[in-house]
Order: C-alpha cells, then sequence, then structure tokens
C-alpha cells in the first residue's frame, strides 16, 4: 500500500530537472523587467543547467547522474562524508575497525595518564571464540615480581648485548611514512621512557637519531641508507651506523604483515633531495624494493646473509618476517644450526597489517595471524632446540596489555607495537596514512598538517603510554601467578579452538 | 585536446583583461558608469561586478584557476545578457571593442573551463 507521505525520489528528481529550467526563465524575465540584479541568479541557473544537461545526456560513465540529474548528486555527497558520520555517530563502540572506540580509548587514556577502568561490565561479547588470560588461584605479590628485563645478544655472549627494559617497543615506521614531527615525538617519549624503538626501513634513521633514544635499525628489502647503487648491502655504511651509540640492534626484514611476499615501489613523485640523501637513491627515478633481499635466495644464502650482517654490525641482529609456510622455516632453523648462525631475534609479524600501505590482497588474505604465527614459531624452535639461543618479539595489534600478555605467553618474550604508539600520537583512525592527508599530522610530511603534533606534548603521551603499559604488565603477570614474564607459557591462556573443535562444546586440557 | 602552455596562456590573457575591466569600474571611468547607470546598478552594482571581476582574475593566475574560469565564464555570461538585452553591441561609438573584449575572455575562459573541468571543486569528478 502507498502511503500518503512517501517521498518518490525519481518524481523529484524530474521535477528538480524541470523547476531548474523554470526558474532560469523566470529570473532571466525579472533580470529584464524587473532589475537586472536578477541575473546574477539567471547566470547561476544557466551554469546549472547547462551542467545537467551534461550529466543527463552528454555523459555515460555516471549512470545516476545520467538518470535523475543533479538531484542524483547529494548521493556522491551524503556517501563521501559517511565514513566520517559513522565514526562519529552511528559505528557502536566495539565494531569499528582496525581498532574499535574501545580499544582506542584505552589507549588514549594510557597515554594521557587518567584512569582507564571501566564500569558495569565489559562492552565486548563472549561467546567463548575469544582468547582469554588465566589467572591463577594464587596470584604473586606485585613487590615479587622480578624487574623486566630481556637480554637479546646474550646467547652469543656480545660485548653489545642489548637490556630491553619495557615488555613494549615501539614497532618499525620510517621517515618518510611519518612525518618529522610525529618520528620526534615518539623518539623523544621512547627516550623518556627508556624504551627502543625500530627506525622502519627508511634508510639513515636521521629524526629518531635527533632524540638520543635507543634504536633498532631495521634494513628493509631495499636496503635504504645501507646499500649501493644496485641495491646489494654496503657494508661500509652499515658498519658506521652499527657504529653509533643510539644504534643498539640491527633488525633484517624478510616480510612484514602488511603484505607478506611483496615488494614495493617509491615512485619517483616521493623521492625529495632529503628521502634521497636518507635512503641511498638516486633522484628522478621510481626504486623497487624488491620482494626479497638480492642475496637471499633459499635458506643457505639468507642464513650466509644473517650471518654476515652479525659480523659487519658487531651488534645483536634479527629477523622479520611474517610466517607463511612452516616447512621453509623448520628448514631455515635446521640451516642456522648447520651453519652455527643463529639470529639473536626474531620479530614475528602477524598478518593483521599494520601501518604499511598494500595492495588489498596481500592485507587481507596472505600470512598467518600473530597468534598462530608465534606459536608455530615458538614451537619449531624449541624442537629444533634453539630457542634458548635467541629472544622472540611480536607485533601485530598489540596496543592493549591483555594483548600484549597474551602475545608473551604464547612465546613472545618482548612485544612491538606501531599503532598504538600512533593512537598515543592522537592518531583517530581516518585511514588516510598513504594519502599524505594525515588530519592529525603524524603521515603527513605537509607542514599545515603538522603543526597540531606538539612535539613536547605528545612525547610525554608516548612515555605515558610505555610506563602504563609497564605498569599493567606487572599487574597482569600478577594475577597470573608468575613472577616473571619469562615464565609464562601456553597454559596461562585459554585457546577457544579446543573448545570449539570438542563436540561438547567443552574444553579439553 | 588541450595544450597546458595554451592553458596558461588562456589563464594569463583572462586574467589580464578581467582585471583591466574591473580597475575601470573602480576607477569610475564616464564609459563604465554610463554603462551601470543605463542598468540602473551604479555604483553598487558596478562595486560589486568589479569586485567579482577581480577574484576571478585572482583565482585565475592561482592555484584554483578552475573555479577562477567558472566565474569569469559566470561574468561575462551576464555581460553578454546585458548587452543583448539593454545596452546593445556598440557602445558609445566604440565599434564593439567592448563586446569584442567581453567575447575574447568569454573565449579564454571557457578553454581554461574546458581543459580544467577535472579540478573544478565537488563536481570536477564528473566531468
Amino acid at each position: 500500500m502507498k502511503s500518503a507521505i512517501t517521498i518518490d525520489l525519481e518524481k523529484m528528481s524530474r521535477t528538480a530537472n524541470i523547476g531548474i529550467v523554470l526558474l532560469l526563465g523566470f529570473f532571466g524575465l525579472a533580470g529584464y523587467f524587473v532589475s537586472f540584479y536578477f541575473h546574477f541568479l539567471t547566470v547561476a541557473f544557466l551554469l546549472v543547467v547547462l551542467l545537467n544537461l551534461y550529466w543527463r545526456h552528454g555523459q555515460t560513465s555516471h549512470a545516476l547522474l545520467a538518470n535523475f540529474g543533479f538531484m542524483a548528486q547529494f548521493r556522491y555527497i551524503v556517501e563521501s562524508v559517511g565514513p566520517e558520520l559513522r565514526q562519529y555517530l552511528f559505528a557502536s563502540d566495539t565494531e569499528e575497525r582496525p581498532f574499535s572506540r574501545v580499544e582506542r580509548a584505552e589507549v588514549y587514556r594510557k597515554a594521557k595518564g587518567i584512569d582507564s577502568s571501566a564500569a558495569f561490565g565489559s562492552l565486548l561479547e563472549f561467546d567463548r571464540t575469544e582468547m582469554k588470560l588465566r589467572h591463577s588461584f594464587y596470584p604473586v605479590d606485585k613487590d615479587a615480581i622480578e624487574p623486566f628485563d630481556v637480554a637479546v645478544g646474550a646467547a652469543r655472549g656480545l660485548d653489545t648485548t642489548y637490556h630491553i627494559k619495557h615488555p613494549i617497543m615501539i614497532s618499525a615506521m620510517s621517515y618518510g611514512a611519518l612525518g618529522e614531527n610525529a618520528v620526534r615525538a615518539l623518539a623523544r617519549g621512547a627516550k623518556q621512557a627508556g624504551a627502543a624503538m625500530n627506525t622502519g626501513e627508511g634508510g639513515f634513521p636521521k629524526y629518531h637519531l635527533m632524540e638520543g633514544c635507543d634504536l633498532i635499525f631495521q634494513m628493509g628489502t631495499a636496503k635504504f641508507g645501507v646499500r649501493d647503487e644496485d641495491g646489494r648491502l654496503d657494508e661500509s655504511k652499515l658498519a658506521a651506523l652499527a657504529a653509533r651509540d643510539e644504534v643498539k640492534m640491527v633488525e633484517v626484514k624478510l616480510s612484514q604483515g602488511a603484505k607478506p611476499g611483496k615488494g614495493g615501489m617509491l615512485p619517483k613523485e616521493k623521492i625529495t633531495a632529503e628521502i634521497a640523501e636518507l635512503r641511498g637513491v638516486p633522484l628522478g627515478k621510481d626504486v623497487i624494493s624488491p620482494a626479497h633481499h638480492v642475496e637471499c635466495t633459499d635458506a643457505t644464502s639468507t642464513v650466509e646473509f644473517i650471518g654476515r650482517i652479525q659480523r659487519v654490525s658487531g651488534l645483536p641482529t634479527g629477523i622479520k618476517f611474517c610466517l607463511g609456510r612452516t616447512d621453509e622455516f623448520r628448514a631455515m632453523v635446521q640451516e642456522m644450526k648447520r651453519q652455527e648462525t643463529v639470529p639473536d631475534f626474531i620479530t614475528v609479524d602477524g598478518a593483521e597489517g599494520g601501518t604499511g600501505a598494500a595492495p588489498k590482497s596481500f592485507m587481507d588474505d596472505f600470512g598467518l595471524p600473530l597468534f598462530e604465527g608465534l606459536r608455530m614459531v615458538d614451537r619449531i624452535l624449541r624442537e629444533e632446540g634453539v630457542r634458548d639461543q635467541l629472544v622472540i618479539f611480536a607485533s601485530g595489534k598489540l596496543i592493549s596489555p591483555g594483548k600484549q600478555m597474551k602475545a608473551l605467553s604464547l612465546g613472545a618474550d618482548v612485544t612491538y607495537s606501531a599503532r598504538g604508539f600512533l593512537l598515543a600520537l592522537g592518531c583517530i583512525q581516518a585511514l588516510q596514512c598513504n594519502r599524505n592527508t594525515c588530519p592529525v599530522g603524524i603521515t603527513t610530511h605537509r607542514a599545515h598538517l603538522q603543526k597540531g603534533l606538539d612535539i613536547d606534548d605528545k612525547a610525554r603521551r608516548v612515555a605515558n603510554y610505555i610506563e602504563a603499559l609497564h605498569h599493567d604488565h606487572v599487574d597482569l603477570l600478577a594475577a597470573t601467578g608468575k613472577s616473571s614474564a619469562r615464565q609464562l607459557a601456553e597454559e596461562n591462556v585459554y585457546l577457544p579452538s579446543r573448545a570449539a573443535a570438542s563436540p561438547s562444546g567443552q574444553e579439553r586440557t | 585536446m588541450t595544450h597546458p602552455k595554451l592553458t596558461y596562456a588562456a589563464q594569463g590573457i583572462a586574467a589580464m583583461l578581467l582585471l583591466l575591466a574591473a580597475g575601470m569600474k573602480f576607477m569610475g571611468q564616464p564609459r563604465s558608469v554610463a554603462i551601470f547607470v543605463s542598468l540602473d546598478m551604479d555604483p553598487a552594482g558596478r562595486y560589486l561586478i568589479a569586485v567579482i571581476e577581480l577574484a576571478a582574475a585572482l583565482l585565475l593566475l592561482s592555484p584554483f584557476a578552475a573555479l577562477g574560469s567558472v566565474v569569469a565564464v559566470g561574468v561575462m555570461c551576464g555581460a553578454i545578457i546585458a548587452h543583448v538585452t539593454r545596452l546593445g553591441l556598440v557602445v558609445n561609438n566604440d565599434g564593439g571593442m567592448l563586446v569584442g573584449m567581453l567575447v575574447v575572455v568569454l573565449l579564454c575562459a571557457s578553454y581554461v573551463l574546458f581543459s580544467r573541468r577535472k579540478e573544478i571543486p565537488l563536481v570536477g569528478d564528473t566531468l
């Protein structure tokens, strides 16, 4: 039945298309007979009518405009503000991706140093598909918790062994991806809290170095900053960089969670004189990041390459990857044992993505999720008997203390976060990281957008976030009944897959 | 179909003539006063049009040239309406000079409008 107040959009648009022509005539007459001033409207409507004629009869690529004329524009206009409206008004507190408002709010509160407790129950739905931490009947006194200390490189007895003092580190984000202010605020915050920060693969870490925090130099497949003209390793450059006081470790990136198995391209338009200098690439030419290091074509050459970096840098050296095939990883570990070259750490990146821009299929469909990949890496290393010779870092959406604790229980020794720290810097999840239009001045190089990012203020927030995470880490650890993060194991986590696989729905342990 | 150099040249010519026209109106040159008197718009309408012409000229010389060309085309359409309906093609015995200039600006601005149509705010994507 047709209701009396139905709005017939088709009829309305047809009326509107005729209406503007009638108005054009009306204003033309008024301009002629009443006052010439009416011709301002005549001209405006003339332009609209001409545009509308083009939309309806002159173009073929927009069906809505061809069928309904200018009224169809309202659809495009309203649609264009959809993401903002959904985020402000309509999306529930728990449904946004990659991070829901509840998750983001926790980071914001920690960064601002305000109480992040909640009341009247959790906002999450519990249906036995989520992973939970298991507490103990016998929590440990907080004073009995050992200070967090993970030594990287100790197994090789290096003089340069690095002691990690916080369970969380700032993950790889390069200058280039982030603007200058964002990098400096992160580095200053890391310095204040005494945490380590990864430089990302963006070449010589000029802005990271400015604040004097401990750095993990990341070498991507294009080896920005330590490459020769052909993109091979330039040992002298790496040695010079590793000799700097601030650089504590070297991370060789084999792949990353945002686009495992895929390289990248730095288009020549983005290569400014400064970027060219920092990355060691020519001006005016596209630069390819290959999908793998040119030196690494199989397990043997990869392990040789790791050994070479260890020798040249003299620093604790590790590899980062998102796990794909476990058989390949096991073969690589066996090769490590054969060559007696074990990396000092392994960073397991979850396929949950990250800050890197990537083709959608690579982001969505490749690589193992963090927790699964982490367990497999940990298990294979244990089975091959090299687990105690290295340290595992984990990264992939670990922005809350609970998630970090789960990663630590499933095999990680230290956790990494990138986006957690972007949120601490004031990220509002506008999802424009790859467009140079970041509204809060983080992933942009435009001066007027970076203006709002005060380095001192945001550095404090970064430090607050690190300290709050560490504080919560101690709380959570005490509840598990363990006095050191080293003692955490799979028994501290409830893994729902087991319950789901059980016919009775009961958990088997 | 369009050439960047030609577009810049058209922007320059249109902007220069618009500045000239706006200047004459601002300074109250007798001929333009006479025109606006016969349109019953002097002096407010004269200044208003001068301001719009000035804005169009400056926009044509800025990165927002597409917007400037829309404004310029609009003003010129208005001027054509005035000449056709009230003033006639020959004003003050100038042998059609004024209308000639007007047509030049209209053609230049139209060319800019066409070659930069993708840059027009809001609707550019559909053109």
